[in-house]
């Protein structure tokens, strides 16, 4: 079993909170790939969110005692604070559609005690071939593959 | 216990009883190990929290294997291995895994035969467990 202190009780309970807060989101990125079961390794979380104005964020990260940090000029915004400083906030997916039309794309899978919305592979493939930058270019060939295997998986 | 029960597989129930019954802990492994360790047998105990009388006492039992187990085993007719539970891969999940590993990677021409080892394996797994190892091992990958 992995190490359960790398995504524990407080990341499990900010994603918690923002699920009975109603906010309107979904984990995007080589995340979304590895709970799918894709064999990759990522650093962060991201989350792409329907709106950051969502009052439901600001509400969610008072729980676990984060904070969000507005975007400036030289940063993305950002949260901070120990239950969320594994979330990264996307804002925009390369190759994508606006986040309504990609809602459409996402399964639900259970992380702790709460099912979040999850991009599907296919559209994770899709951006990162879109975006074409080296390191989307080496992790491709193994989304792929995992894409197949899954695929294979569901129909059996 | 997997070592032995890997010969097991190998051989008939009534071996595989006599095998189980007689899985002893041995004093002088435990303390040669220990030396290899630099460390003495009774420094190796007090910070495992096992207490000297619980190990000496251990170490003359003939079997390991609790009473109550054989006892139930022995009712039931079967081998004391019917009765565990096997927390390592089984042979027969592994070869499972191969299967289908051989199965997917002929079928979808290109494929990275690891990759699909590897995704398999991963299926098995809850999703949570899945991005753990994901962000455990991106983040060592970035603390090198």
């Amino acid at each position: 079993m992995a190490d359960p202190s790398i995504f524990g009780d407080q990341e499990a309970e900010f994603l918690k909170e923002l699920v009975r807060q109603k906010v309107d989101f979904m984990i995007v990125g080589l995340s979304a790939a590895a709970l799918q079961g894709a064999p990759v390794v990522t650093q962060d979380v991201d989350l792409w969110f329907r709106s950051l104005s969502d009052p439901g964020i600001e509400r969610a990260l008072k729980k676990v005692h984060g904070r969000y940090v507005p975007p400036t000029t030289q940063n993305p915004p950002m949260f901070a604070g120990d239950a969320v400083k594994l979330f990264d906030i996307v804002t925009t997916m390369d190759g994508l559609g606006e986040f309504d039309e990609e809602r459409g794309h996402t399964i639900k899978l259970r992380l702790g005690r709460v099912k979040i919305l999850v991009l599907k592979l296919e559209r994770i493939i899709a951006s990162k071939k879109a975006a074409g930058r080296e390191k989307d270019k080496l992790v491709l060939k193994v989304l792929q593959d995992a894409l197949k295997v899954i695929q294979e998986r569901e129909q059996s | 216990m997997a070592r032995v029960r890997a010969v097991l597989d190998e051989v008939d129930n009534s071996t595989t009883i006599w095998y189980i019954l007689h899985v002893r802990l041995s004093l002088k492994k435990v303390e040669s190990l220990c030396g290899r360790q630099n460390s003495s047998t009774a420094q190796v105990l007090r910070e495992a929290g096992v207490s000297r009388n619980a190990f000496y006492s251990l170490g003359r039992k003939d079997s390991v294997v609790p009473r109550c187990l054989i006892r139930i085993a022995e009712r039931l007719d079967v081998p004391v291995s019917a009765l565990l539970d096997d927390t390592e891969p089984s042979t027969a999940r592994i070869e499972s895994s191969i299967k289908e590993t051989n199965r997917i990677s002929k079928k979808h021409r290109g494929v990275d035969p690891d990759n699909v080892r590897h995704t398999l394996l991963l299926l098995d797994d809850k999703p949570v467990e899945r991005l753990r190892r994901a962000l455990r091992r991106g983040r060592s990958v970035n603390l090198r």
